[in-house]
């Protein structure tokens, strides 16, 4: 716990170091020391930097940047998780942990929600609380949904499956991990100073003049923003450096290419949502008016810049689930992948195709000429999202579909997904939109995508790979019932709220008129059933974890290169150097082989292609 | 790749209950009415636009669902040393698919997209303008044409079979003027006036539906929720009536 400790330190001391900047400049012109939001911000700059060098960057990276010697690196057992540790399978499961927790806590401010919806009057909160806690809920689970494949599966399975020791980037590996923390502490911090309540779009002016909670909002986005350029950086150099011989980029895994893809996304978007709260916090703290028409600015500005990242980065929260889903369909099936090229296309398509459709979000902010190219690139990029459907179709049919766990999530997916992306439709039509847009139809439209792909995902995932990761298997029946129970009450919850927003209720209310009364009863009841079923998986994961039946290298019998080392895999992954001799999925294939194990590695560590 | 019988007996069937499912799909879309009431002109371009493509999505949800529901039942397993034919990609599939699904999405952005936005925008000069203030958190209706303001009123008044201008301003935060009965709903941006244009159809007020109400649609803080007046849609001669003693007081 030194690390912790040494980076909480560091913290503290930074933000002093910042605050008294503020405080001495502020002296010298005559005002107060102290200026909340002036103060916290430069003080968060500099905590920010203190945190990371006391949490282990100082030590066991930075100190060779001046010539002097990092490390030694002495850490071992459970410790190795609270530290600056560079194995990637490590900051594979810390990212599990802490964003199954920010899950978890997500859920709890969902719970709030539903249930001072239960009635249509005030109920539990007052309507102040109420935008707090949604907001809460909104922002927790938007920084779930962009980190919890690609940080824990991207981190932990995927350098395995490409044969490769580690990641390329080691250290800022680690690095992009310990930027997260700051995320929930902000978020949860916002709370003594008046939260924030523009939800998680924070759109301008009322981000600008609201509660000083906003600006803790801006500053846990932004780093949130940071740690995802770092790893996708990270990503990206990995699946292009560390291949193993042989593994052509026509037989990588479609689990990879879809991270691959998603890091691609999130290097090239994620600067707009730093400029745009950047932008909003200078408005808030330096009277720059970038948003603000009083001094020439427009508040449509900040819903360009916020959507043109926020938009590709609903794909960041999609790509990697639908990934997980074909790659475990394509295993349980038994089949090949199918349509292989088609699949990747339309992961890829859909990347491209990502950035230009952002202000199909503004259809009503009064745009007469804009609406139409939008709407149109809009309705285009259902093409390539249609691929994924037909890669899934063409594999299940005329497979030998084994109905394990990991399947029944992943064939969840695409069916809950199947509705997420056709009800999209509906608002991608500008006409059909001015009736929708801003209402529980949009609030159901984005749970069906984005919990389909990633929640339903990440469980896919977590049954798949949990024995790899802790050499145990979780029961199937747990797991089967798992999927039932959050598979029935998710769809109970969401699938009204069609008809609710269709039917005049709109988004963010904290009450509502009594004639919806009965149908939001019917979602908030269901919607407890859905948060209990997560307290089902964390019991699920305790009891495999500790009692489940060992697994062995390939409990699921499948052809990737993860499959083909112990569970858990040794530190560099494999003792005897992979190489790839044919498709990853080449069930069927006379003489179906994806990977071939080579002679006893040295300890220098792994070839690779470059 | 030549279809053995069992090819074509699986693929029949799959396409029999991909028939069945749309049919009953399309069926529920014609016994179902799930719109709230609609009263006005745009209201039902919009309605018609929301049935069409409801109906257009049914047989491509139904042709995934079948599949899937039909592999899930037909070609099940549960010995892992069984493998799939190692089918790797069908011509027969995917271009047809590109095709369809391109056409299908190129259709509906010109139909009702692009004919909507053009029927929506038609630019007929308005009857009666009213502009509209929000602030944080009520809402001012400006009567210009007869010169007088209804201030955080219990309704927004209305003639029927009349087109309406709106002008929508916002005082400090973004707001969002929305009728759901009438479906259209533009925002109240500060620093910029949006024009919406509706023609209500229905004689009515909120004690009759709870539609007829404007409803703030964009967060705008603690009010946001309850940021709301009724609207009240009279006869044409009620209407001048009411606006004749509003203008006089």
């Amino acid at each position: 716990m030194r690390a912790v400790r040494n980076g909480l330190i560091g913290g503290l001391a930074g933000f002093a170091l910042g605050a008294g900047l503020v405080a001495a400049v502020r002296l010298v012109l005559g005002l107060s020391a102290w200026e909340e939001e002036t103060s916290l911000a430069v003080g968060y700059l500099f905590g920010l930097t203190g945190w990371l060098l006391g949490v282990g960057v100082w030590e066991l990276w930075a100190r060779e940047w001046f010539g002097l010697e990092a490390g030694p690196y002495q850490v071992t057992g459970w410790r190795r998780y609270f530290h600056f540790d560079t194995d990637h399978k490590v900051i594979g499961i810390q990212y599990l942990v802490m964003f199954t927790g920010m899950l978890l806590v997500g859920g709890l401010f969902a719970m709030l929600i539903r249930t001072e919806l239960l009635g249509p009057f005030r109920f539990v909160m007052d309507p102040a609380t109420y935008n707090q806690v949604m907001s809460l809920h909104g922002m927790f689970m938007i920084a779930v949904a962009i980190t919890i494949i690609m940080g824990p599966f991207g981190n932990y399975i995927m350098p395995i499956m490409l044969g490769a020791d580690d990641m390329a980037f080691p250290r800022m590996n680690a690095l992009s991990f310990w930027l997260t923390p700051m995320v929930p502490l902000l978020l949860l911090g916002s709370w003594f100073f008046g939260g924030w309540d523009s939800g998680w779009t924070g759109y301008a002016p009322l981000s600008i003049t609201n509660q000083s909670g906003q600006l803790l909002y801006n500053l846990a986005f932004m780093t949130l923003g940071l740690s995802s350029i770092v790893g996708a950086v990270n990503f990206l150099t990995t699946v292009i450096t560390k291949r193993a011989p042989g593994m052509t980029w026509s037989r990588l895994p479609i689990f990879v290419w879809s991270v691959f893809a998603t890091a691609i996304l999130s290097l090239l978007a994620t600067n707009f949502i730093f400029v745009a709260l950047l932008m909003a916090t200078l408005d808030r703290l330096a009277g720059t008016g970038f948003f603000l028409p009083a001094q020439g600015g427009d508040p449509i500005l900040y819903q360009h810049i916020f959507w043109f990242y926020s938009h590709p980065a609903v794909y960041v929260m999609a790509i990697p689930g639908i990934g997980v889903a074909l790659e475990v369909i394509a295993h349980f099936s038994r089949k090949p992948l199918f349509a292989y090229r088609w699949a990747v296309a339309g992961i890829f398509g859909i990347v491209i195709l990502s950035f230009t459709v952002w202000a199909h979000h503004m259809f009503t902010t009064g745009m007469p000429q804009n609406r139409i190219p939008f709407m149109i690139t809009t309705e285009m990029i259902s093409v390539p999202t249609g691929f994924v459907f037909m890669s899934a179709l063409g594999t299940v049919w005329e497979g030998r579909l084994n109905l394990k766990p990991p399947m029944l999530f992943a064939l969840g997916v695409i069916f809950n997904f199947l509705i997420g992306g056709i009800t999209g439709v509906f608002l991608a039509d500008v006409p059909t939109d001015y009736q929708l847009q801003d209402t529980f139809w949009v609030v159901a439209h984005f749970h069906y995508t984005i919990l389909s792909a990633q929640v339903f995902g990440v469980l896919a995932a977590i049954y798949y790979w949990f024995p790899k990761m802790t050499g145990r298997l979780i029961p199937e029946w747990l797991g089967r019932l798992h999927f039932w129970w959050i598979f029935v009450s998710f769809n109970a919850t969401f699938f009204p709220m069609f008809w609710l927003g269709l039917n005049g209720m709109n988004r963010r209310v904290a009450q509502y008129l009594p004639q919806l009364t009965s149908v939001n009863v019917w979602v908030s009841l269901s919607a407890f059933l859905l948060g209990a079923s997560f307290l089902f998986f964390v019991f699920n994961l305790a009891y495999g974890w500790r009692r489940g039946e060992r697994a062995g290298e390939n409990p699921w019998g499948a052809l990737t290169l993860e499959w083909m080392t112990a569970s858990p895999p040794p530190h560099a992954n494999f003792e005897r150097q992979p190489r790839v001799v044919g498709p990853p999925y080449g069930y069927g294939m006379p003489d179906a082989t994806h990977g071939r194990l080579g002679p006893p590695m040295e300890a220098s560590g792994a070839e690779h292609v470059a | 790749m030549e279809s053995t019988q069992g090819e074509r007996k699986h693929l029949g069937l799959a396409g029999l209950l991909w028939l069945g499912l749309t049919a009953v799909g399309e069926w529920l879309v014609f016994q179902v009415d799930p719109f709230p009431l609609q009263a006005s002109a745009e209201g039902k371009l919009i309605d018609d636009a929301f049935v069409f493509l409801l109906q257009l999505a049914i047989p491509v949800m139904a042709l995934v669902v079948a599949g899937m529901a039909y592999a899930i039942l037909a070609f099940r397993s549960d010995d892992a040393n069984q493998v799939g034919p190692p089918i790797l990609t069908a011509g027969t599939v995917t271009w047809p698919w590109l095709i369809v699904t391109s056409g299908l999405a190129i259709f509906i952005v010109i139909n009702p997209g692009l004919m909507g936005i053009r029927e929506l925008s038609s630019g007929e000069p308005a009857d009666l303008t009213v502009v509209v203030e929000a602030a944080q958190w009520q809402w001012t209706y400006s009567y210009v044409d007869y010169g007088f303001t209804l201030n955080d009123p219990e309704a927004l008044v209305l003639p029927v079979d009349q087109r309406v201008r709106f002008e929508i301003e916002s005082r400090d935060v973004i707001h969002s003027f929305w009728v759901p009965a009438f479906r259209m709903k533009l925002d109240a941006i500060p620093g910029q006036i949006n024009t919406l244009y509706i023609t209500p159809t229905y004689v009515g007020s909120f004690e009759d539906d709870f539609n007829l109400r404007v409803q703030c649609a964009e967060m705008c803080g603690t009010g946001h929720a309850r940021m709301r007046t009724g609207v009240e849609v009279l006869a044409q001669p009620d209407f001048e009536a009411w606006a004749a003693s509003q203008a006089g007081d």
